[in-house]
């Protein structure tokens, strides 16, 4: 999208805060422009949003609309070009390298559209990935903990199998698992049903609802499909770069 | 993470069998190399155990067809003396240090038996020629004459081979297989123990030795009389033809070579370095194609596993977890390659094979793990910081 053609300010102001929620992450002011020697692309436009502890978040959009973008700056992978994007009551620009990414591993969990598992790898040790760069936790420890991811999404009994044995829907399971096994406030997941059929799709979408129920987990979800956001507790409208509802 | 770096490099063998094959093929060519250079090193910096600066080796021929009377050989030597310069003489076989020429074979004590040794002849006056250290008893003399066994010299590790830690001087030994009934001139009389000497060349071993004592009481048959003389210091060109000049006064059929020990010795060191020399160009060639092709291998394995860096990032991984990523891989994939290396480089102590001590092979083995880890880890780092630079957003999105 050029700037030209990106929509205008954003009509949609930050939610009201209820007492007893706490907010997860706050964007306030998100603006995202990727520049290059000719073209500049305006790909989120003066964004403004709060996800609450326990939430339920879906957002939608057509393609190119910023919604992976978001999901990018949402979950510290991506700074935006202005701005504030505040986790546990401090803005994102004032945390180091080191502790963004201490933040990603204890606080986020991603989900991915196309799975993004490590072939090379059995699913326990790809459910085990994050839990590698947080310091403290033992092999045992890991094992204890992606068997317990495992256990959740229902494939405790695959654990030795790679993903090039699975199916889809397994595979996104596994990538569910990787992201809950660090036991983290938020999830973050781009599309995780884009690439699955309906059923499968519909087993993803009952197994995060769950997990949003049972768990307290909070989930931010990227989707093109209507009826899987309208399951959600909160819907978001984005197009061209800005939050329309 | 060891753990996770070995299994991702096990599940990932067939793509990493390559690069193991690379590593373990440099390893074996950088451990051949590093053990020969090393024993040259050391064995370089041995002393001699005898001084070659300021002696000469003349070559005296008699000329076709002619004799060397013993009275003439007198005379040449006691006028090759007498000259100004000329700080001593002595008879020697044709075996002198630093040429293409050796005499060799092995002796045997009370049922003990010695290795190859070298054998030299020497008149009474070589040790002072050739400034040989003498440790026990004393050099050929006089009263050697009516000796009824064959006085000889030995080294120090000759004197060890035969004798061990018991005493050496006057002790009769033979050749290895002296046969039933020995001539006493094969039976040898220890009269000294000279240090080791290396007299082949720099780069080489202390070879056991042994200096039978030179008797030439009828040098009729000779043709050639070799003689080592030592010459006062500054000494050159002028004295060579005096030299020559002095033989050719004595008889005219005869003719002289004289050569400097130390050209010699230079000369044999060219030939030694020569074929080690193109040896490790030739290493150091393929050391620098396995470098490249370890390079290009990994910007190629960045390339296509910048989805799995992007992930890596996403779950927590800093930048610098992402460098000791890559670098930890290669340096398991060097750890197989120098253990496959290793296995087979240390047959060659096991083995005893070319009859070098196992300190060498074990210092080779160090040398080319050694040189092998700098390599990949060389190799891998820029590759890997470029990894670590990697837009973990951007990343993600490329498949």
């Amino acid at each position: 999208m050029n700037s030209s053609t990106a929509s205008a300010t954003s009509t949609a102001a930050p939610l009201a805060r209820p007492a007893t929620w706490q907010p997860v992450i706050e964007l306030r002011g998100i603006e995202k422009v990727y520049q290059t020697k000719t073209i500049e692309t305006v790909a989120l436009n003066h964004v403004n949003l709060i996800i609450h502890k326990g939430e339920f978040v879906s957002v939608m959009g057509p393609s190119g609309c910023g919604k992976s973008t978001l999901l990018s700056i949402m979950g510290l992978l991506d700074e935006p070009t202005a701005g504030v994007v505040e986790i546990e009551g401090r803005a994102m620009q004032s945390y180091s390298d080191r502790e963004l990414a201490a933040l990603r591993n204890h606080k986020i969990g991603f989900v991915f559209q196309s799975y993004h598992l490590i072939n090379d790898l059995s699913v326990l040790d790809n459910v085990e990935l994050p839990l590698l760069y947080r310091p403290g936790v033992n092999g045992r420890q890991r094992r204890e903990l992606a068997h317990t991811a495992l256990d959740k999404v229902g494939l405790s009994s695959r654990t030795t199998h790679f993903p090039s044995q699975l199916s889809g829907g397994q595979r996104q399971r596994v990538a569910i698992a990787r992201a809950l096994a660090g036991r983290p406030e938020l999830i973050l997941a781009d599309e995780p049903t884009g690439n699955l059929d309906s059923v499968m799709g519909e087993e993803i979408m009952e197994l995060l609802l769950t997990l949003n129920r049972e768990e307290g987990t909070t989930i931010v979800m990227v989707t093109h499909d209507e009826h899987m956001a309208r399951r959600t507790e909160r819907l978001i409208r984005f197009f061209d770069g800005s939050q329309v509802s | 993470m060891l753990r996770h770096l070995f299994k991702l490099i096990w599940n990932r063998k067939r793509n990493n069998l390559l690069l193991v094959s690379e590593i373990f093929f440099s390893f074996v060519v950088l451990f051949g190399v590093g053990t020969l250079l090393l024993t040259f090193a050391k064995y370089y910096l041995e002393p001699h155990g005898f001084d070659y600066e300021q002696v000469w080796r003349l070559e005296i021929r008699a000329g076709q067809n002619e004799t060397m009377p013993r009275a003439q050989l007198d005379d040449v030597l006691r006028q090759v003396k007498a000259l100004p310069g000329i700080q001593q003489v002595a008879l020697t076989s044709g075996n002198v240090p630093f040429i293409f020429n050796s005499n060799t074979s092995a002796f045997s004590y009370q049922g003990r038996k010695s290795g190859q040794s070298n054998i030299y002849d020497a008149d009474d006056h070589y040790a002072q020629v050739m400034k040989l250290h003498l440790r026990e008893g004393r050099w050929f003399a006089k009263t050697d004459d009516g000796s009824h066994h064959r006085p000889v010299v030995i080294s120090q590790n000759l004197r060890e081979e035969l004798f061990g830690n018991g005493p050496a001087l006057g002790k009769i030994f033979t050749w290895i297989e002296p046969g039933p009934n020995p001539d006493p001139a094969d039976e040898f009389q220890v009269t000294g123990v000279v240090d080791d000497v290396r007299m082949e060349n720099d780069f080489g071993p202390a070879v056991p030795s042994l200096w039978k004592r030179l008797i030439p009481f009828d040098t009729t048959r000779w043709e050639t009389a070799n003689v080592v003389v030592r010459v006062a210091p500054g000494e050159g060109g002028e004295l060579q033809e005096k030299i020559a000049r002095t033989v050719a006064g004595v008889t005219r059929q005869w003719t002289t070579m004289v050569r400097v020990m130390d050209e010699d010795r230079l000369h044999k060191r060219r030939y030694t370095i020569v074929p080690v020399a193109g040896l490790a160009l030739i290493s150091v060639f393929l050391i620098v194609n396995v470098a490249l092709g370890l390079f290009g291998v990994l910007w190629y394995n960045i390339s296509q596993r910048r989805a799995e860096i992007g992930l890596r990032r996403a779950m927590g991984a800093t930048g610098p977890d992402i460098i000791r990523q890559f670098l930890g891989e290669m340096l398991v994939v060097t750890t197989f390659g120098v253990l496959l290396g290793g296995l087979l480089a240390v047959q060659f102590p096991l083995l005893n094979a070319f009859e070098l001590a196992p300190k060498f092979y074990l210092a080779g083995i160090g040398v080319a793990a050694v040189a092998v880890y700098c390599i990949t880890a060389l190799c891998a780092f820029y590759p890997s910081r470029q990894a670590a630079g990697i837009h973990p957003a951007v990343a993600l999105r490329e498949e």
